[in-house]
C-alpha cells in the first residue's frame, strides 16, 4: 500500500492486458481522487471493459499495477472486492430468482447477517425503486429495471469505490436519467465512481473527469470543459436568405472569429463568445441588410474531442453531434 | 468460517430453487426413469422366473432401485448445465467479484444435486408402492437408497460441473446424456449380472454403476443389511470424492486468470 493508493481510490501505473497476440489495454496510468465521478469513454472494443475487469479483480493485469480502496488489486484481491462495488456491462442477473431473493444472495456473500440484510435490502429496492417489482422473477424484468437492481445489488455492502461498466447502454432516455439520477446521488454521498461508457453525453452530463480510451490507450484526459475548449471556440452557422449577399455576410462573421467552410447558402464562422456572442452577431448582420433565415450555435462535444486525437467519431455519437448547449442541459 | 458455511448454504439453495423453477428441466430426471420402469416391468414381468435370477417378488421390486439411481444420474445434468449457463450469462462473474468462498460455488451445485436426488428417491418409492411395491428393508433400506442414490448424484453432478465449467457451455454438458445412458446400459441396471454372459457381463462388472445399483436394489428385494448399504455408498463417495477434484481443478484453471 503506498501512500499515494491511499489519497486516491483507483490508482494504476502502466496497467496492460494482452489477450494472446492482441494487446487490450497497452499501459494505462490512472489517478482518480476520493470523491470524483471518472468517465471512461471510448468506442466498442477500446479496452474500457478490459480495464474495469483489472480494476475489479475479475482479470489479472498482464503487467502494470493498480491499486483499489488502497489495495493491490492482484496480492490483495479479496480485500479489494470487500471494498468495491461492481456493476457488470450485461447485468448479469439470474433471470428465476426474484429481486429481493437476490439482494439477499449478494448481502450473504458480502457476509452481512440476516436482519441487516433485509433492512438495507429492502431500503435499497425502494430506492431504486423496485419494491412492487421485489418479489416478482427477474425475468420478467425489463432492460431499466435490471439496470436499477444491478445498481443497488452493486450497493448492499455499502462499497467507497462503485464501478459501472456503461450502466445505461440500451436503455431508454427515461431509464438513463433515473440511472444518472442515482449516480449523482450516490457521488454526493462520497462514493467514488468510475465509469464506462461509449456515450458521450452520459461522460459529458456525469463524469467531474473524463479519460478517453482508443485502442488500449488514453489518448486524452481532463475535465469534460477543459477537453472540450482544446477543441476550440464554439461555432455559428446562419443560413442565408436566397436574396442576400453570401460574401457580405462573411464580412460580417469575420469580424467575430475565423471563417469555417459551410454548406451553400449557408456561412459559418468560430464564435469565441459563444452564445452571449449571438445577439452582437445578429444585429451586425441586420445593420449590414442581410436577411437571415436560421441560427445554430454548435458547441464543441467530447465527440469532437474524440475526433481531434483519433481522427474518428464515436459510434451513436452522430445523433447529439450537433447538439447545442440547451439541448444538453440537464433535463 | 461460519461465513464460508453460509455461503454453502446459500449457493446450494440457489442451485435448489433453480432446478425447481425450470420444471421443464426436472421432467427428463422424473418421467424417463418412470417411463423405464413401466416398460420394463410390463415386458420383463416373466423373466423374474428365470433360473438364477434372484429372488423378487416383482421385475417392479428388482428395478425400482435402478429407476431411482438413473432419477439421481439424470438429475445430476442440470447441475453442470445451470453451472455453465452461469458462466455464459455472466452470473458466474458476479459471484466472483463478491469475496465469496470460491468453493462454495461448486459445492452448492452439487450439494443441490444430493438434495434433489435424495428426496426425488422417496418420490420414487411413493409411486412404485402405489403399484404394489413392497420393500423388504423397510424405512431403513429406503433412507439407504436414498443416501447411495442422493451420493451418485451428487458424484455424477460433480463431473457434469466440471464440464460446465470447462466449457462454460451448457449444450456441451447436455450432450454427456447420451454417455450416462450407456453407462446405464452397460450395467446390471436392467437385467441381474448373473443372467449375462461374455464381455458384457465382463462390462457391467467393471462397471461401478452395477455395484451401486446390486447395494441398492439389495436393500430393497433382501432386507437391510449394513454392510451392503456401505459397499454402495462407498463406491458412490469414491466417484463423488474423485468428481469435486476434477471440478476444483476445472474452477481453478477457469479462475487461475483472475486475481
Amino acid at each position: 500500500m503506498s501512500d499515494s493508493s491511499l489519497q486516491h481510490p483507483i490508482k494504476a501505473e502502466a496497467l496492460k492486458r494482452s489477450f494472446g497476440k492482441i494487446e487490450a489495454v497497452s499501459g494505462i496510468d490512472l489517478a482518480i481522487a476520493q470523491g470524483e465521478i471518472f468517465g471512461f469513454l471510448g468506442p466498442n472494443g477500446a479496452g474500457k471493459s478490459t480495464t474495469v475487469r483489472m480494476l475489479t479483480t475479475l482479470l489479472l493485469p498482464s503487467a502494470g499495477r493498480a491499486w483499489v480502496a488502497g489495495h493491490d488489486v492482484v496480492s490483495d484481491a479479496d480485500r479489494v472486492r470487500r471494498s468495491i462495488g461492481v456493476a457488470l456491462q450485461d447485468a448479469a442477473i439470474d433471470p428465476l430468482m426474484t429481486g429481493r431473493e437476490l439482494i439477499k444472495l449478494q448481502a450473504t456473500l458480502h457476509g452481512i447477517s440476516k436482519a441487516e440484510a433485509k433492512a438495507k435490502g429492502d431500503a435499497l429496492l425502494e430506492r431504486v425503486g423496485l419494491t412492487a417489482a421485489a418479489d416478482r422473477r427477474v425475468g420478467t424484468y425489463s432492460g431499466g429495471m435490471r439496470r436499477r437492481l444491478d445498481l443497488a445489488l452493486s450497493l448492499i455492502h455499502e462499497p467507497k469505490v462503485l464501478f459501472l461498466d456503461e450502466p445505461t447502454t440500451g436503455l431508454d432516455p427515461n431509464s438513463r436519467q433515473a440511472i444518472w439520477d442515482e449516480v449523482r446521488t450516490l457521488n454526493h454521498e462520497g462514493t467514488t465512481v468510475f465509469l464506462t461508457t461509449q456515450y458521450m453525453e452520459e461522460a459529458d452530463q456525469l463524469a467531474g473527469r473524463i479519460a478517453i480510451i482508443d485502442n488500449g490507450l488514453i489518448v486524452a484526459e481532463g475535465t469534460p470543459a477543459s477537453l472540450k475548449a482544446k477543441v476550440g471556440d464554439p461555432t455559428l452557422q446562419v443560413a442565408l436568405d436566397p436574396s442576400a449577399d453570401e460574401l457580405a455576410a462573411e464580412t460580417v462573421l469575420l469580424r467575430f472569429g475565423e471563417s469555417v467552410p459551410s454548406a451553400v447558402g449557408s456561412v459559418a464562422s468560430r464564435l469565441p463568445g459563444g452564445a452571449e456572442q449571438v445577439t452582437e452577431v445578429v444585429r451586425a448582420l441586420d445593420e449590414a441588410g442581410i436577411k437571415v433565415v436560421g441560427l445554430e450555435l454548435h458547441n464543441p462535444t467530447l465527440d469532437d474531442v474524440f475526433h481531434q486525437v483519433t481522427g474518428r467519431r464515436l459510434e451513436g455519437a452522430a445523433a447529439g453531434a450537433s447538439v447545442g448547449e440547451e439541448a444538453e442541459a440537464p433535463a | 468460517m461460519s461465513s464460508v458455511a453460509a455461503h454453502y448454504a446459500l449457493l446450494s439453495k440457489r442451485s435448489l430453487v433453480n432446478t425447481i423453477r425450470q420444471p421443464i428441466a426436472i421432467i427428463p430426471s422424473l418421467m424417463f426413469p418412470l417411463i423405464f420402469l413401466a416398460l420394463n416391468s410390463a415386458a420383463l414381468a416373466e423373466s423374474i422366473n428365470l433360473p438364477g435370477f434372484p429372488a423378487v417378488d416383482s421385475f417392479l421390486q428388482f428395478m425400482i432401485a435402478t429407476t431411482i439411481i438413473q432419477g439421481g444420474l439424470f438429475g445430476s445434468i442440470a447441475a453442470g448445465a445451470d453451472m455453465a449457463t452461469d458462466i455464459e450469462g455472466g452470473f458466474f462473474d458476479r459471484l466472483i467479484a463478491t469475496p465469496v468462498s470460491r468453493t462454495s460455488i461448486l459445492v452448492g451445485r452439487v450439494a443441490g444435486a444430493f438434495t434433489l436426488a435424495f428426496f426425488q428417491a422417496f418420490l420414487f418409492f411413493g409411486i412404485a408402492m402405489l403399484f404394489g411395491l413392497t420393500v423388504d428393508g423397510g424405512f431403513l433400506g429406503m433412507l439407504g437408497v436414498a443416501l447411495i442414490s442422493a451420493t451418485a448424484g451428487a458424484g455424477f453432478a460433480s463431473f457434469s460441473v466440471a464440464i460446465g465449467i470447462k466449457s462454460g457451455s451448457a449444450e456441451v454438458v447436455q450432450g454427456s446424456f447420451p454417455l450416462i445412458f450407456t453407462l446405464m446400459f452397460l450395467s446390471s441396471a436392467f437385467f441381474p449380472r448373473t443372467l449375462m454372459s461374455g464381455w458384457f457381463q465382463d462390462a457391467a462388472t467393471i462397471n461401478p454403476l452395477s455395484h451401486m445399483i446390486e447395494s441398492a436394489r439389495s436393500l430393497v428385494i433382501s432386507g437391510w443389511d449394513v454392510a451392503e448399504f456401505l459397499y454402495g455408498l462407498s463406491i458412490a463417495a469414491g466417484l463423488l470424492v474423485i468428481g469435486i477434484v476434477i471440478s476444483l481443478l476445472a474452477l481453478r484453471a477457469r479462475l487461475a486468470d483472475k486475481a
